[in-house]
């Protein structure tokens, strides 16, 4: 037979798309480990939080805000890299880190951090993936175009996060003293508990984090309970 | 029939006729607050997501039991031929009608971004593709181009849409049509198609190795030769010198990042396929040699000493 098994021609072709999707990938990897230094060091910072008392919050907050800044910087290169290749073929590399850095703006937030003109922070407010959305300055659930978001799962996931986060803090709120913000933070998670069980989940990664929300009410309601027991609620909270 | 259930005095439990479903169950008591309306949003948004995956999973099982079947008929395939033998060719076809029709339904749902958000619930085209790059071979004894194999599964997607809706367009025609289906038309000329990722072309290649073999194996033990094309030549290419190529085909290229794991145990088993060819050709030419052109295993004998008389 004059024609071979195998066109050189194949060879090559295959040979070059394998070489372009290693480069894409080595790519992604520097600018990932810039956002994993950003948001190491934020988290960092928020570790600080469960010994900070309410009144030195925002300095506090500035100084996370800073880190969060430069998440939001890394996140754009991200995004302006990401979005010229399908999405979901590399976004299993960036999403446990995307995830986490918007858990630190949910926080942060939360807290009553990431005010603005328009909206000023307060504690206890929840962004919506939107407004999550519109702080880095990309796409939510994108659906008709291929490009860079974040997306609702990593939205979610990002919440369950601050929800562990936030039961600490509600122990160490009544160590510090301030018992309404351990009856809020209770409050918050019972709500957002709540609303997870809206979701109707399929067996997968979200199921599995969306079940060990309990032991963080668990957690703060014990919180409570030690100190309704004791008298320790303030009364214009309790309602 | 179902039994009934009783208390504990032994009475049979009454029942308020069939259970009702969805409507009349009473909703689990769901506790509103201000963020209920949000996680109703996201739900619908997931559910959907959910959905479209489910569809996908069991279009692609389909896939995946055709394209198999279709490499079942071809291992029955006895030699390497410009055509198959008819029936063989009969059967594929009427499977791959099947298939064209399920990848009609599965393309529009894997557009855009949603190509590889769902790649894990389209693992059918790796199987498609092993089945097709199969069928090639046994007619040309060459392997297909990723370029070549995308247009025909393109085509495939393509006849499953025009096939149910040809009477729907004739009916249409006769009917006076709004300005809005105007555009229909040049639009189902571009109807959405699958694309194979080179993933899928590569894993598809390494399973194909696999049936090589397979129809070496079969053929070499019936004919006592390696298959190989039927040319003119005096020594036609073999399979054996096809699964060498195929062989270092897959060495040469250099390693896909992403799932390593996958890519190292397909090339282990690709290995281990192109040594057992390698050892049937060997086998072909040294004991094969002592046999006399044409000489076939006399099958009748055995059966008569099984048989009295």
């Amino acid at each position: 037979m004059a024609t071979p098994m195998i066109d050189p021609a194949l060879f090559d072709q295959l040979k070059a798309k394998i070489e372009q999707d290693t480069t894409i990938r080595k790519e992604l990897d520097q600018i990932l480990d810039e956002l994993n230094q950003h948001v190491s060091y934020t988290q960092g910072v928020f570790s600080r939080i469960h010994s900070t008392p309410r009144s030195k919050y925002p300095p506090f907050l500035a100084q996370v805000e800073e880190g969060i800044k430069k998440e939001i910087e890394t996140i754009g290169k991200l995004s302006a890299f990401a979005s010229q290749y399908p999405y979901y073929k590399y976004n299993y590399k960036w999403t446990r880190m995307v995830q986490d850095a918007i858990s630190t703006v949910l926080l942060c937030a939360w807290l009553g951090g990431m005010g603005s003109d328009s909206k000023p922070g307060e504690v206890g407010r929840l962004l919506t993936i939107e407004e999550v959305g519109a702080i880095f300055q990309v796409p939510v659930n994108l659906k008709d175009s291929d490009g860079f978001h974040v997306t609702i799962e990593e939205y979610l996931l990002s919440l369950i996060n601050i929800i562990d986060d936030l039961s600490r803090l509600a122990m160490n709120s009544v160590t510090l003293g301030d018992t309404a913000m351990a009856v809020q933070i209770s409050s918050f998670i019972k709500d957002l508990h709540a609303g997870f069980q809206v979701l109707n989940l399929k067996n997968d990664i979200l199921r599995k984090r969306v079940d060990s929300i309990k032991y963080a009410v668990k957690k703060v309601e014990d919180v409570v309970y030690d100190l309704s027991l004791r008298n320790l609620i303030p009364t214009t909270a309790a309602e | 029939m179902s039994g009934f259930k009783r208390d504990h005095q032994g009475n049979a439990k009454r029942h308020n006729g069939p259970r009702p479903s969805g409507s009349a169950k009473p909703a689990a008591p769901v506790v509103r607050n201000s963020y209920t309306p949000m996680f109703e949003q996201l739900r619908d948004e997931l559910e959907a997501h959910h959905d479209r995956r489910d569809r996908l999973g069991k279009a692609s099982r389909d896939v995946t039991a055709l394209s198999k079947k279709i490499i079942f008929s071809l291992q029955r395939v006895r030699k390497i031929d410009e055509s198959l033998p008819q029936d063989i060719q009969k059967e594929i076809d009427s499977r791959l009608t099947e298939i064209s029709k399920l990848l009609a339904t599965m393309a529009p749902e894997v557009q855009g971004i949603n190509r590889y958000r769902y790649t894990r619930s389209l693992v059918c085209l790796e199987e498609l593709v092993e089945a097709l790059t199969f069928a090639h071979y046994l007619k040309t004894q060459t392997l297909i181009s990723h370029d070549d194999l995308t247009s025909i599964i393109e085509d495939l997607a393509r006849k499953g849409v025009a096939a149910p809706e040809d009477a729907v367009m004739a009916d249409a025609n006769a009917v006076t049509q709004t300005p809005d289906e105007q555009p229909r038309q040049p639009v189902q000329a571009e109807a959405p198609t699958i694309d194979i990722t080179e993933e899928d072309y590569l894993y598809g290649v390494f399973d194909l190795t696999g049936e090589m073999m397979r129809f070496a194996t079969t053929t070499s033990a019936l004919t006592s030769k390696m298959a190989s094309g039927e040319t003119g030549d005096d020594e036609p290419r073999t399979i054996v010198q096809d699964m060498h190529d195929l062989g270092s085909f897959f060495e040469m290229l250099p390693q896909r990042g992403g799932n390593k794991m996958t890519w190292e145990k397909k090339l282990e088993v690709t290995r281990q396929s192109v040594q057992k060819v390698e050892k049937l050709g060997y086998d072909c030419v040294v004991r094969g040699s002592e046999r006399p052109k044409g000489w076939i295993p006399d099958l009748s004998s055995v059966d008569q000493l099984g048989s009295p008389e």
